[in-house]
């Protein structure tokens, strides 16, 4: 089997770090699992230290892809087969990653936990977003990914080394539907998601709005311009 | 007539050439996507005024200038100063950052240097 690490950002996540944890140390212990608090200004960096959970503490808060690409480094530099990314506020449910690790054994680059695989996508205010994600990949790529905001996502070897080295590679649809375009092979595997179980969504209407602005100009204009270079790594030194 | 021929090409050629400057350092993975959005959407603005100042003449009547090159003026102005403000509390955040990253750093080479120095004794 293939040896997988699960990187679970947190950001002010103090109410529901320790049950998703446990939960995977009791239930799952054949997965590796790391926690990346990303600067948070809450308990839970202490409550991960006092539990004896496997902990990464960002001294400042970097944002999602930072945090992300922290555990993704943490992968590449501990030899790890394929990494997750696995939300620390319980809406992800670890039942669902053996049928994903089953399709990324069957060789995918990047396999993601689509909520609208085969269920039918509401069309709900909430869901704008999604569909306009969905459509502008359709539209510069010609493939269909019914959940890109879904963040249950597992990466094989070299694409975990990819994102760790490079720049711009935020664990995002844009990145998606670049590697998509640059012949990385995507599959969506059906989950079901809960609802978080504390704690406050990060998304705000300016900030849903101001997502939606940039993954879509991200998508349909600036992804053609992007060149691949996975030969020189670390290219923010150059910055 | 004339000078506002020569505006107009003055426009849809900074236009393109902010536009070709910022993805290109998109191609040179030297900027990073979020920060190039503002001058892409600069840009368009620009081309879109040059290539229909019917625009810049309905706002200026709508503000009551009376030259529309005026108007185009005052928007680039407000534009770059509303750009000046948002990047000076980037500038300050990121001080903060650098500032906490470098205490920390110091922090954990004492802490390291102490342990060294234990080691020592104990031998």
């Amino acid at each position: 089997m293939q040896k997988l690490l699960i990187v679970i950002p947190a950001h002010n996540e103090e109410a529901s770090i320790v049950p998703v944890v446990r939960d995977l140390i009791e239930n799952y212990p054949q997965y590796d699992y790391v926690v990346v608090n990303d600067g948070s200004r809450d308990k839970t960096a202490a409550l991960c230290r006092q539990n004896g959970f496997h902990l990464i503490d960002l001294p400042v808060n970097l944002g999602l892809a930072g945090a992300f690409q922290t555990g993704l480094r943490y992968a590449a530099e501990h030899d790890y087969d394929c990494a997750m990314q696995m939300d620390a506020d319980g809406q992800h449910k670890p039942e669902y990653i053996a049928e994903m690790l089953a399709a990324l054994e069957e060789g995918s680059d990047i396999v993601i936990g689509s909520r609208f695989l085969t269920v039918k996508k509401p069309k709900t205010l909430r869901m704008v977003g999604s569909y306009i994600i969905s459509w502008s990949i359709r539209l510069t790529t010609g493939r269909a990914i019914c959940d890109p905001t879904s963040g249950m996502r597992m990466f094989n070897r070299a694409m975990v080394q990819e994102f760790a080295e490079n720049l711009n590679y935020g664990p995002e649809p844009d990145t998606i539907s670049y590697l998509i375009k640059n012949g990385a092979k995507v599959k969506e595997v059906q989950v079901k998601m809960g609802e978080r179980t504390a704690g406050q969504s990060y998304l705000t209407l300016w900030r849903s709005v101001q997502y939606m602005v940039k993954m879509s100009v991200s998508i349909l204009l600036i992804q053609w311009f992007r060149k691949r270079d996975t030969e020189t790594p670390y290219p923010e030194r150059s910055l | 007539m004339t000078d506002q021929t020569v505006l107009r090409i003055c426009l849809i050629l900074g236009a393109f050439a902010t536009a070709g400057y910022v993805l290109r350092r998109v191609r040179q993975a030297r900027v990073q996507i979020e920060d190039t959005i503002y001058w892409l959407a600069l840009s368009a603005v620009l081309l879109l005024v040059a290539l229909f100042p019917g625009i810049a003449y309905w706002v200026s009547g709508l503000l009551g200038f009376v030259s529309p090159i005026n108007c185009v003026y005052l928007i680039i102005i407000f534009l770059l100063l509303a750009r000046q403000f948002m990047l000076s509390i980037r500038v300050s955040q990121l001080d903060s950052r650098l500032r906490v990253l470098t205490e920390r750093v110091a922090l954990n080479q004492q802490k390291q240097e102490d342990h060294d120095r234990d080691d020592k004794m104990d031998l």
